[in-house]
């Protein structure tokens, strides 16, 4: 009798200990002070924000770049429809006046 | 230039103009023709490149920038293409008859301008007849134009300088007067200049897609343009083109034509009636 029970306080002793350290293992206590340093996800993640706002930037840069070509291009592109307008008009103005008569001619155009 | 020259002028004491005009005339054949060996431009078909002068510059300019619009119909590299079909001096001793010539030669190369440098591509040579006659008549009307109103007529390429002119125009059927008061006139056609080589009766109008004398089922086009180059390059393009593109074509650019074909019917087009 003294020994079963003897037995049953061992085996509960021995089931004590084993959640015991169970425990103890799953608090991780080696890492507490781990937790302090960087994560290396979170500084992986910062390089990258820091590189997407570079790049953003870069981005910002090449579109206000090519927005001021454009407007400049714009710009020009009006002027030479003005000139050509312009130059439309004029060789309107300048459209030869021709018509049939029946007049005798004063010279004949042939085969040149 | 081969051809017969007419200067009018509308002013009672025009000799000097008269002069004045005919001397640019003369000036200018020396730079342009092809038959003398001195002049500007068998210089430059001799060396392949050449610092020109400012009218042998200008005028490849314009003949160079009417062969782009015509999209190649006028082009000025058919010198070789004319002399393989025979024509390779002065009309006049151009013999009537003779034995075949060579199939033709290719048009359109290259001819590149930097500055005042004109530059040849490999066998690409000049020939600046018809533009050279059409730009000394409109510099000639405009020389003359100081002394009054005028009219020059370079061998069918007519160009007026204020007043009104009645100038005559072969058709099918006889003759016809268009009344001119501004711009210029040209015809093209292959009812002269034309000679017979191995029975084939050849012409100076070359087809630059063929390199050799145009088969266009036109006799002969006169167009009417604001100036006497614009004239004779689209004389010359329509001409190519046979006569439903012509039409077609002078309506669409409003230059006034008069076509006769080779079946002897007369037509209008570009807005003449």
């Amino acid at each position: 009798m003294t020994s079963h029970v003897a037995r049953l306080y061992s085996i509960a002793l021995a089931l004590f200990v084993f959640f015991l350290t169970w425990a103890a293992v799953g608090a991780r206590p080696w890492a507490t002070n781990g937790a302090a340093q960087t994560d290396s996800r979170l500084t992986a993640l910062s390089a990258r924000e820091q590189r997407l706002r570079h790049e953003s930037a870069a981005v910002q840069r090449l579109v206000r770049h090519r927005w001021a070509v454009y407007r400049t291009q714009l710009r020009k592109r009006h002027v030479q429809i003005a000139a050509a307008k312009r130059a439309q008009a004029q060789q309107a103005a300048a459209a030869p006046s021709v018509r049939v008569v029946s007049l005798p001619p004063l010279t004949v155009t042939r085969t040149s | 230039m081969g051809t017969d020259v007419e200067l009018f002028v509308d002013a009672p004491r025009a000799g000097g103009a008269l002069a004045g005009a005919e001397d640019e005339f003369h000036r200018l054949e020396a730079i342009l023709t092809r038959f003398r060996p001195e002049s500007e431009l068998s210089r430059l078909n001799e060396a392949r490149a050449l610092e020109a002068g400012p009218e042998l510059l200008e005028i490849v300019a314009l003949a160079l920038e009417a062969r782009d619009r015509t999209g190649g119909r006028f082009d000025p590299t058919v010198h070789d293409a004319v002399v393989s079909a025979g024509y390779d001096r002065t009309f006049e001793e151009v013999p009537t008859n003779g034995s075949a010539v060579s199939a033709g030669a290719p048009c359109g190369g290259a001819v590149r301008l930097a500055g005042r440098r004109i530059e040849l591509g490999p066998n690409v040579r000049i020939d600046l007849g018809g533009i050279g006659k059409g730009y000394a008549a409109a510099r000639a009307a405009h020389l003359l134009s100081s002394a009054g109103p005028a009219l020059v007529n370079a061998g069918g390429d007519i160009a007026v300088a204020g007043g009104t002119w009645p100038v005559g125009v072969q058709t099918a059927d006889g003759e016809l007067t268009l009344e001119l008061s501004s711009g210029a006139l040209a015809t093209s056609g292959r009812d002269r200049r034309r000679w017979r080589r191995d029975g084939r009766e050849l012409h100076h109008l070359i087809d630059p897609k063929t390199g050799t004398s145009s088969h266009s089922d036109l006799v002969r086009l006169t167009v009417v343009a604001s100036d006497a180059v614009e004239a004779e390059v689209w004389a010359k393009a329509l001409y190519l083109s046979g006569e439903t593109d012509a039409v077609r074509e002078a309506d669409e650019l409003g230059l006034p034509c008069v076509l006769v074909t080779a079946d002897g019917r007369t037509r209008f087009a570009g807005g003449l009636r």
